[in-house]
C-alpha cells in the first residue's frame, strides 16, 4: 500500500541524489525486534531514533499504579524516538516496544546532524519533519483537552487507517485517553449512524 | 454454463490435465488462538492469488488436538470486504456470528459460505460445548474472490449442512463425491456462487478411482486431507499435500492408495486486478483505502467481542 523503504520515504519528500541515498543506507543499521520485545526501557539511554521498515512499535509510560499510557504508535514509515535519550542524553522516560515482529532502521543522531551540515536540502527536510511533529503534538494535546471521544477516535483512524486491525483495543483506548468501554460505545454509536451507508 | 457430463465414449476428445506441482506446505501459524493453519494460497511458491483465482486464499488446519477449555478458542471480531469466506469442517465444531445477522454452528461435513461482499464483521470460535470436551480439529478455510461488479453487493450467509451436499456414489464401490458447489457429473452442489466453480470432497476407499473433468482454463487444484492418492497414475500426493494442475487438458484421475479424503477445487479465473491488504480484497488501492475508512467509521456495522 505504502512505500516501504527509507529510500522511497525520503525520495517522496525531498530530491536526494542517488549517491547520497547510498551513503544513508550504508550508515543505517537494520535491527530486527520480536513481537513483545523492547527497543528501549526507562532509565536507558540510546543514541538513535527508529524508522519502521516493517512492523509496528509503540511508545508508552507506566504510572505509579502500574497503568500503561500510550504516547504514540509507529507503523511502517513512521519515526519513533525517545527525545530525552537521543537529543538530551538523559535517561529515557518511555518504553519503546514492538507490537509485531518489526524491522527498524537505527538512525544515529550524530549521523543526522552530519547529513544536515553537509546538505542544506536535508536540513530543510529534517526541520520540516520536526515542525510537522510539533504540529501533530499540539493537535494531540488539543484533542485530549477539548475533543469528544468520538472526535479523538475519528482523528486516530484517519491518521492510522489500519491500526484498529493491528492493535488491541485496550491500547488504542489508552492512546485516546478513554476507557475501553468508551471506545466500544463510540464504535457502536458510529455503526448505528453509518451501517450500510 | 458448461455442463459436465462425463461420457466415456467421448474420452478420446479430452486431453489429460497434468499436475503442475505438488506442494508440501511450510510452517503453521495461529489465527487467533483457535485455528492452527498452514497457509497454502497465496503463501506457497507459485500459488499467487492470481494463479489460483477465484481461490485467493487457502488456510489448512491439519488435524490438531485442542485440550478441553471453558473459554472457547477462536478469532475475535474482524472485518472482510470484497470476497467470500468458505469454511469446510472435517473435525471439530465452529460457531460463527456476523454483523449482517448471519450465524450458525458447523460440524463435521458441514460448510459455511459467507459472502462478505460490501462488508461484514464476524467472529469464529470453537463451539462452547465442543470446547469443553476438546478434541481433534481439522478445517479448510478458503477465500473465494468476487468479480468487481459483485464486490459491493449485499452480504449473505449460506449454512450448508452435510445432508444437503450433492452425493455421487462412485462405480465399483470406490467411494463417493460430496459436491459443495458446482457439479460432479450430473450431481449438483447446494452452494450458490457468483462465478462458475466446482468444489467437492472425494471420499475414496483404498484402490478406489474417480475421474474429473473441468475446462482447461479453470484453475484446478486439490488437497489431500486424509490418506494417500495417485493422480493420473504418476503423481503421488499424501495427506497435507496440495496439488496444482496445469491450465491445459480437462480430465484427470485420482486413485486412492490408502483410504482418502480429497478436496477438489476448480474455478473460472476472475481476470481482474487484485488489490489486497489484510482482510480486504478489492481491485484498486483507492478501494482498499475506502475499505479501511468505511470499516473505521462503522459502515460494516458493529459486533460485540
Amino acid at each position: 500500500m505504502k512505500p516501504n523503504t527509507l529510500s522511497t520515504f525520503l525520495t517522496s519528500n525531498i530530491d536526494l541524489k542517488e549517491a547520497f541515498l547510498q551513503l544513508l543506507f550504508s550508515s543505517c543499521q537494520i535491527k530486527q525486534v520480536n513481537k513483545g520485545d523492547y527497543l528501549l526501557q526507562p532509565g536507558e539511554t540510546c543514541t538513535h531514533s527508529f524508522f519502521v521498515k516493517k512492523g509496528l512499535l509503540r511508545q508508552f509510560s507506566l504510572d505509579a499504579k502500574g497503568k500503561e499510557h500510550v504516547l504514540q504508535f509507529a507503523p511502517e514509515n513512521w519515526f519513533m524516538s525517545d527525545r530525552d535519550s537521543v537529543f538530551f542524553h538523559e535517561p529515557a522516560a518511555y518504553y519503546i516496544q514492538a507490537l509485531e515482529n518489526t524491522s527498524v532502521y537505527l538512525i544515529d543522531e550524530p549521523f543526522l546532524t552530519n547529513l544536515a551540515h553537509k546538505d542544506p536540502q536535508f536540513l530543510d527536510f529534517n526541520l520540516n519533519l520536526l515542525h510537522k511533529h510539533i504540529r501533530q503534538l499540539h493537535k494531540r494535546v488539543q484533542l485530549l483537552l477539548s475533543a469528544t471521544a468520538e472526535e479523538r477516535y475519528l482523528d486516530f483512524v484517519h491518521m492510522y487507517p489500519d491500526l484498529m486491525l493491528r492493535v488491541p483495543q485496550i491500547q488504542i483506548a489508552s492512546y485516546l485517553g478513554i476507557t475501553p468501554e468508551s471506545l466500544s460505545r463510540v464504535r457502536s454509536d458510529l455503526a448505528k449512524k453509518n451501517q450500510g451507508r | 454454463m458448461f455442463h459436465f457430463t462425463f461420457d466415456l465414449l467421448n474420452h478420446q476428445k479430452m486431453t489429460t490435465k497434468q499436475v503442475e506441482q505438488v506442494i508440501t506446505p511450510a510452517g503453521k501459524h495461529f489465527v487467533g488462538n483457535g485455528f492452527f493453519v498452514h497457509n497454502i494460497i497465496p503463501g506457497s511458491q507459485g500459488l499467487s492469488m492470481e494463479r489460483v483465482s477465484p481461490f485467493i486464499l487457502l488456510d489448512y488446519n491439519a488435524p490438531h488436538y485442542f485440550a478441553p477449555t471453558g473459554t472457547p478458542r477462536g478469532v475475535g471480531v474482524h472485518p472482510h470486504r470484497g470476497f467470500e469466506t468458505v469454511t469446510i469442517a472435517y473435525k471439530g465444531r465452529v460457531e460463527h456470528h456476523d454483523s449482517s445477522g448471519g450465524g450458525g454452528v458447523i460440524g463435521e461435513g458441514d460448510v459455511q459460505w459467507m459472502t462478505a461482499a460490501s462488508g461484514v464483521l464476524h467472529k469464529e470460535f470453537h463451539e462452547k460445548e465442543w470446547s469443553k470436551k476438546g478434541g481433534m480439529f481439522q478445517m479448510v478455510q478458503l477465500w473465494v474472490n468476487l468479480p468487481a461488479k459483485d464486490k459491493m453487493s449485499k452480504p449473505k450467509y449460506q449454512a450448508l449442512a452435510n445432508d444437503q451436499m450433492g452425493v455421487y456414489e462412485l462405480e465399483n464401490q470406490a467411494g463417493r463425491i460430496e459436491v459443495i458447489a458446482g457439479a460432479y457429473k450430473t450431481t449438483q452442489g447446494p452452494a450458490s456462487t457468483f462465478t462458475p466453480m466446482h468444489l467437492m470432497n472425494a471420499h475414496l476407499v483404498a484402490g478406489g478411482k474417480a475421474e474429473f473433468n473441468f475446462p482447461a482454463h479453470y484453475n484446478t487444484a486439490l488437497i489431500v486431507l486424509e490418506g494417500k492418492i495417485q493422480v493420473n497414475d504418476e503423481s503421488a500426493v499424501s495427506a497435507n499435500q496440495f496439488a496444482l494442475f496445469q491450465n491445459e487438458g480437462e480430465a484427470f484421475t485420482i486413485e486412492a492408495t490408502e483410504n482418502a479424503i480429497v478436496l477438489v477445487l476448480s474455478g473460472e479465473p476472475i481476470l481482474e486486478p487484485i488489490a489486497h491488504h489484510g482482510p480486504f480484497v478489492m481491485n484498486t488501492k483507492q478501494e482498499l483505502m475506502q475499505a479501511f475508512e468505511d470499516f473505521n467509521e462503522g459502515k460494516f456495522g458493529y459486533l460485540e467481542d
